[in-house]
């Protein structure tokens, strides 16, 4: 009980985002942005990301209260805090935390100089943890049931998933003309461990009664399914977790296969729109199995006699037990994984940067941009929405810097920086979003950041090149 | 020189953006240990027995002697979570009595080898038309907590007083309403 509640505590001090990587998405033909659009405007010779480093990215977020209501040092004790918090949050409240890691990723352009056809691979890590605060259930764990008759419990606040797992991508994307790119990727995704319990329902509810003192209910319908996590729980687990998760994540895990399309259109040459979808797909769990549930109805009435001599004793103990049994089942089953929407639109303004330069891609001819992103990902409850206002400006032909302006259900005053710097080959990038949060970080609700380091060899544009 | 040009630049982007996130970037002081201080206190309220007897029980039914015996199994306690946080157990009853004779009603907390280990008594008087209520709180608490922890079933002895004798015509009917208040210290 108490470890369960330290696991929410957890939650409520974490603040976070989804996925949304609104700073990198579209920018500065950082071969990353491949990632979030397979169709984005990507030219390359070729070009290696630095293993390990190329793509690194985490972001936590929670739009209830902050490290700061629960820990702050002052004079109001832990229990009042942690009282405030989950009756100031909502059952809608959601912690969400990402991390990806690039292992190694590449790409090459197909074709002879005036080929216009790349393609681009690669295997990352990936850690997802999404939970909405489990209102209901917290409240009758603080309180009870004792001054909240005729109220409903609902089993349903309890909806929370993780992952780990690596993610095998290959994609190609091809200008097809001079307005228009298209790409795709094909993924495998490998599964180091799963725990999924989004789809519970129910109720535990008591109110006075005219017969007995209360009318009291228990409909439980949850369910818990996990995959390669049951091996650490039996009792005579003597591994190591760390490498053991590490070998199921990238050897031994859960297949699946998904895919990710995308495309940019420049209607004017100062015109971009761009829209992708990602993560269209699923995962088959045939390892280490062991889905938990607790499903049934219950009407508790108490002990009540009924005075016939000679019969066998009643017991509501075990009535209860065997109408809600805990039972672990051990069959196959599917997760889809969360699937992603980008999409954006985007005005270049400004003078052109070099009249020597002969792209046919359109960015860097433009010094300045604006634009708007949209970005929605599934989610089990209602899906997570975000827009963002940016400006992007070139400096020199080595810097760029992007600012934006997100709205999401985290925060209305999420403002983002992003740099992508090329050292003769060498790129590097980092943004940071919530930089406002930065004032005071134990009081942040959601912060992220994403670096990375590659070798880019730019497309020649010319035969002699 | 191009190539000078641009480290500096990039050497002072970097620059620009570490001395901007250390610059605007702070924490106010945390205390994560004070989650050792988690406490929690619910109180949960349940049903405990229930049982309405009518007058033509006693008579039909020929309860011997005006006494209606039974037994139920009854251990909530078994669970040891359930037992280390217990701080306080209260007993509510509400005993009503409409037939126009006095009872007692005994409930006998028997532990797994059938041995009493608590007996709580309740008393109505006759009625005389209108319904007795009579109410009672029976609070556990230390010693009493710990032995009520041993309980496996529950004997119910509801005994009708002597009066005059019931017959066909008698009307009315004993009921036990009783419900359970639970503390729990969690910590």
């Amino acid at each position: 009980m108490k470890k369960v509640f330290y696991f929410i505590i957890c939650f409520l001090a974490l603040k976070s985002h989804a996925q949304n990587k609104q700073v990198l998405y579209n920018f500065a033909g950082i071969p990353q942005t491949l990632l979030s659009n397979p169709g984005s405007d990507v030219s390359y010779e070729w070009y290696v990301g630095i293993p390990l480093l190329s793509g690194i990215s985490a972001q936590a977020g929670s739009n209830s209260v902050s490290a700061y209501d629960l820990f702050a040092k002052n004079n109001t004790n832990f229990n009042e805090k942690l009282r405030n918090a989950i009756f100031l949050s909502s059952p809608k409240d959601k912690i969400l935390v990402n991390q990806q890691l690039e292992v190694f990723s590449a790409g090459i352009k197909l074709g002879d100089w005036q080929s216009n056809s790349y393609l681009s691979f690669g295997l990352y890590q990936e850690f997802n943890v999404l939970s909405y605060i489990p209102k209901d259930p917290a409240i009758l764990a603080l309180e009870g049931n004792q001054n909240y008759m005729g109220k409903s419990f609902r089993l349903n606040d309890i909806n929370f998933k993780s992952d780990l797992l690596s993610v095998w991508h290959i994609g190609y994307h091809k200008k097809v003309s001079n307005q228009l790119l298209i790409g795709g990727r094909a993924k495998i995704y490998s599964s180091g461990f799963t725990i999924n319990s989004t789809r519970n329902s129910g109720y535990i509810y008591t109110d006075y009664d005219d017969t007995t003192v209360y009318n009291q209910i228990i409909s439980s319908n949850l369910e818990v399914q996990t995959s390669n996590v049951s091996q650490f729980l039996e009792d005579d687990y003597n591994g190591k977790i760390g490498i053991d998760l590490a070998q199921n994540t990238f050897f031994k895990g859960n297949l699946g296969i998904g895919f990710d399309l995308g495309a940019t259109y420049y209607p004017k040459p100062e015109w971009q729109v761009t829209a992708s979808i990602l993560d269209v797909g699923f995962i088959r769990h045939t390892k280490d199995l062991a889905t938990y549930t607790y499903k049934g109805y219950y009407k508790y009435e108490g002990i009540n006699p009924n005075f016939i001599p000679n019969d066998d004793p009643d017991n509501v103990i075990k009535s209860f037990e065997e109408a809600i049994p805990r039972d672990t089942l051990y069959t196959k089953f599917t997760t889809w994984r969360s699937v992603k929407w980008n999409a954006s639109a985007q005005y270049s303004f400004g003078k052109p940067q070099s009249q020597n330069c002969n792209c046919t891609t359109s960015e860097n001819k433009y010094q300045n941009a604006i634009g708007l992103q949209l970005f929605a990902m599934s989610m089990p409850k209602n899906p997570f929405l975000a827009a963002t206002a940016y400006y992007q400006r070139s400096l020199f032909e080595a810097l760029q810097v992007k600012a934006t302006y997100t709205l999401d259900t985290f925060s209305k005053s999420n403002i983002g920086f992003g740099l992508s710097a090329n050292l003769g080959a060498l790129n590097f990038y980092t943004m940071v979003d919530n930089v406002l949060e930065y004032r005071d970080v134990s009081k942040a609700n959601s912060l992220s950041f994403q670096l990375g380091l590659n070798f880019i060899i730019p497309q020649k544009t010319r035969y002699f090149d | 020189m191009w190539y000078l040009k641009k480290y500096k630049l990039l050497k002072n982007g970097w620059i620009f953006l570490i001395f901007l996130l250390s610059a605007i970037s702070c924490s106010s002081e945390l205390d994560f240990d004070q989650a050792n201080d988690l406490k929690l206190t619910p109180v949960f309220v349940a049903n405990l027995t229930y049982f309405n007897i009518p007058v033509s029980a006693f008579i039909e039914n020929n309860i011997d002697g005006g006494v209606a015996i039974d037994v139920e199994d009854f251990s909530p306690f078994r669970d040891a979570f359930f037992r280390k946080n217990l701080k306080k157990t209260v007993l509510n009853f509400e005993v009503e009595n409409s037939i126009s004779r006095a009872f007692s009603v005994d409930l006998l907390l028997l532990n797994e080898n059938n041995i009493p280990i608590d007996t709580i008594r309740l008393s109505v008087a006759a009625s005389n038309g209108t319904t007795v209520t009579v109410n009672q709180t029976v609070v556990f608490e230390g010693e009493r907590l710990e032995a009520l922890q041993q309980m496996a079933q529950v004997g119910f002895i509801v005994k009708m007083a002597a009066g005059s004798p019931l017959t066909t015509d008698s009307v009315g009917s004993i009921q036990l309403r009783s419900s359970a208040t639970i503390y729990l210290e969690i910590e």
